[in-house]
């Protein structure tokens, strides 16, 4: 709890809520310390611990990159890369957007029973599913190898696109929380809406197909997210509008989500 | 110096249960007319606490007395500024500490060692410093190598001594508890007193809420009393206890009828 005089002015809505994103970042051994507990618990019994998630991709990928390329009468040394990396990254965001929903109700035990800066429970969520992605990313090297992938300098881009990525899962993850909290049948439509975006968002197949319709398909977010991760990785540059779109769709949702959260911080306990 | 002061304060909540649960009746509730709007929404507004004046000075043990539903627990919550008032203000010096639920934060998976550094994460304790403490811990507990298997293979009287250990490790500055050492054998108990009571010697103010009004006269020397979110009396324990003993022992009970608006 802060030190208030009594003569000092109560502060505002925006002033708490800035404080309480502050003061979770400010705990980070917290959060961190926790998702790594999330991890290991989630693993514990099992031989290869963690890596179990590494290794369902792979037979993941190896099946369907297979499959598919056939499908698509695409080469597999071509298309397997491709979703590879597409497949990581979106396992990445739609686990982000379903835990998202959860990232209040979850810990209700603990926000009924102890002040913590709501942030927190956020940002402990944004890095477990870091630590899952870059248990995931550990394949993509080795398909990279195997299928020869001419990388150049620009492979170097996917590290701020990592760290935009981050920022817009911790804004999901808020958001989503928040209105999840308050209306309890928000967890299942977004589920709905994740399966449709998995097909509809070009992660296994090209915005290539879709001739006239492609910019159609590369102003999706979801595209974007994929998108900026992927070209670097494969070679090639990323489409028109997807650093755009990504940085656009960081500064839009991060506002609506802590003009929200300013709003509706002190409920949020009340909610779960 | 520790303190907490409470201004004007007032905490109201609506329950929502339902169709105000639903995201679909929000939607179309607003599209339609005024009233209608308020029935598809069957929102219940509770005030839980109603205009609350409270100085808690250094060196304060303060007891909470009330019916069930006086608001005790709210302003247990306010005080560890895990509720946020409607109105009025909280201020407060000194790191708060809340013992409301002493197994929040103990993880049925982990072994009953995790938990001593997990719990103690929760309590805002650094695990470097919890380390330090851990073996005070795990002697005091007496589980011997059940600390060594997870914590759901514990009986409830083994999950008791393993929170109360861990909660009760680190004296915090301003200690804010609701009663909940009930079970245990008859050995432990009396380890649990002594434990305790060098536990709440250790911190600047201590607010207890309680219905054993021998426990309250034990540990407090202030009181106040509750009913409807309002504060019935203030003052001495002693007198604080007898005013709510003619509060119960009363057939028509005067701040109830007081309490109405």
């Amino acid at each position: 709890m802060l030190n208030i005089g009594e003569l000092a002015p109560a502060p505002s809505r925006t002033t708490q809520a800035a404080a309480d994103v502050v003061e979770g970042l400010d705990k980070s051994w917290l959060w961190m310390a926790l998702a790594v507990q999330d991890i290991k618990l989630r693993y514990r019994g099992s031989i290869l611990g963690p890596f179990w998630i590494t290794v369902s991709t792979a037979v993941m990928v190896g099946v369907m990159g297979v499959l598919y390329a056939r499908l698509f009468r695409a080469e597999v040394a071509v298309y397997l890369p491709f979703l590879t990396v597409g497949l990581v990254v979106w396992q990445f965001v739609s686990t982000v957007i379903t835990e998202g929903c959860s990232t209040f109700l979850a810990v209700q035990g603990i926000i009924h029973q102890v002040r913590m800066p709501f942030s927190l429970h956020a940002y402990r969520l944004v890095y477990r599913n870091l630590l899952v992605l870059a248990h995931n990313l550990a394949i993509v090297p080795i398909v990279l190898v195997i299928f020869g992938a001419p990388l150049d300098w620009r492979v170097i881009t996917v590290l701020p696109a990592f760290l935009l990525l981050a920022v817009n899962a911790v804004w999901v993850s808020m958001l989503f929380g928040m209105v999840s909290a308050r209306f309890r049948d928000v967890p299942p439509i977004v589920m709905s809406f994740l399966q449709v975006a998995f097909f509809v968002t070009p992660i296994f197949w090209s915005p290539d197909l879709l001739g006239v319709w492609k910019p159609l398909a590369e102003l999706n977010p979801l595209f974007a997210a994929i998108d900026v991760v992927r070209a670097p990785l494969l070679g090639v540059a990323p489409a028109t509008y997807s650093w755009l779109v990504l940085v656009m769709t960081t500064m839009v949702g991060g506002c609506a989500s802590f003009a929200l959260f300013a709003r509706f911080r002190s409920r949020i306990a009340f909610w779960v | 110096m520790a303190f907490l002061r409470l201004r004007d304060l007032s905490v109201e909540f609506s329950i929502y249960q339902g169709s105000s649960r639903s995201l679909k009746k929000a939607l179309l509730a607003t599209s339609t007319q005024g009233n209608l709007a308020r029935d598809a929404l069957d929102r219940i507004n509770v005030r839980a606490l109603n205009g609350l004046n409270l100085d808690i000075e250094n060196g304060d043990r303060l007891a909470l007395i009330g019916p069930n539903g006086a608001g005790k627990s709210t302003l247990l919550k306010v005080l560890a500024g895990i509720y946020e008032p409607t109105q009025g203000r909280v201020m407060a010096s000194g790191k708060v500490s809340a013992i409301l639920d002493a197994s929040v934060g103990l993880n049925p998976d982990a072994t009953g060692r995790e938990n001593i550094i997990l719990r103690g994460m929760y309590m805002d304790i650094h695990p470097r410093e919890m380390r330090a403490h851990a073996d005070e811990v795990a002697e005091f507990t007496d589980l011997g190598h059940y600390l060594d298997m997870p914590v759901r293979t514990y009986s409830a009287g083994m999950m008791i001594r393993l929170a109360f250990a861990i909660t009760t490790c680190i004296p915090p500055e301003i200690l804010v508890m609701d009663e909940w050492l009930t079970a245990g054998d008859a050995h432990f108990l009396g380890k649990a007193q002594q434990r305790m009571a060098e536990f709440v010697r250790g911190s600047s103010i201590l607010v207890l809420a309680s219905h054993s009004m021998e426990l309250l006269e034990q540990w407090c020397n202030r009181g106040i009393f509750l009913d409807q979110g309002r504060v019935v009396a203030m003052g001495g324990i002693k007198d604080v206890i007898a005013a709510y003993k003619r509060h119960i022992d009363a057939p028509h009970p005067p701040a109830r009828a007081a309490a109405v608006s």
